[in-house]
């Protein structure tokens, strides 16, 4: 499961706006995977690592 | 070497080249054109560095792998075969980034081409030092020819730490992949002022 869609796991409301404005996703093509770049939704919390790995 | 010197307009008349010495070593010399009729260069009436082809970066770069991008996540585009890279200011294999060594003002031109989907939408975007600089063309998916979107921007670049890269974003839901004929994924720039 990706990163991306982990997120929409907890988060099902967001939709693709959100990630273009408020949220982030960004893989830097360096082997290292997809990270969370930015987080600055008005009412969701970044997801903690916790959340992510049980999602 | 002839020369003709007079009270008004200086040098009149001269064959062959000229050739200064630096203040610390080094010449500099100025060759006059090597056919025949009357050239006329103009200075302009302001203070600056002189560019010519040697101090002027470019480079292009190309890239037909079908490089897969996850949903929502922008992703940095592996252009990954130079076409021409006069400074050798482009790295094509392991940051896929233009550093260029030439203080001054770069148009950087960018494209993507993504394989057909029926869902969300795709665009592009400039990074500079690792953060977005500015967005390109979005583009709503589709399954008849794909999405391709196109990036174009002038950039100040300090010539030493500055670097420009690529990104690549879509919302389909799942991957989807470059298109990978020639023409769909182009990265070029090149210098269009110095600092």
């Amino acid at each position: 499961m990706t990163l991306y869609e982990k997120i929409k796991t907890i988060y099902p409301e967001l939709q693709d706006a959100d990630f273009l404005n408020t949220i982030r996703l960004q893989n830097d093509s360096d082997g290292k995977g997809d990270y969370i770049a930015k987080w600055e939704h008005p009412t969701l919390p970044r997801p903690t690592e916790e959340q992510l790995s049980e999602s | 070497m002839a020369m003709t010197l007079d009270g008004t307009s200086g040098i009149t008349q001269m064959t062959g080249s000229i050739v200064m010495s630096g203040s610390t070593s080094g010449t500099t010399t100025i060759i006059p054109s090597a056919v025949a009729g009357t050239t006329t260069v103009t200075m302009p009436a302001a203070t600056g560095t002189m560019m010519v082809s040697g101090n002027m970066p470019a480079f292009s770069a190309n890239t037909v792998t079908a490089q897969s991008f996850g949903s929502s996540t922008f992703t940095k585009v592996q252009y990954n075969v130079e076409l021409f890279d006069t400074n050798s200011n482009y790295d094509p294999t392991t940051n896929y980034r233009f550093t260029p060594t030439v203080a001054g003002y770069y148009q950087i031109n960018a494209n993507v081409g993504f394989t057909g989907s029926a869902i969300g939408f795709s665009m592009i975007a400039i990074y500079k030092n690792g953060s977005l600089y500015t967005y390109g063309s979005g583009i709503i998916n589709n399954t008849t020819v794909g999405g391709l979107c196109v990036v174009s921007s002038v950039i100040s670049c300090n010539g030493s730490t500055d670097y420009i890269e690529i990104y690549a974003w879509q919302s389909s839901g799942g991957a989807l992949v470059l298109q990978t004929g020639t023409g769909n994924n182009t990265f070029s720039g090149a210098m269009v002022r110095n600092a």
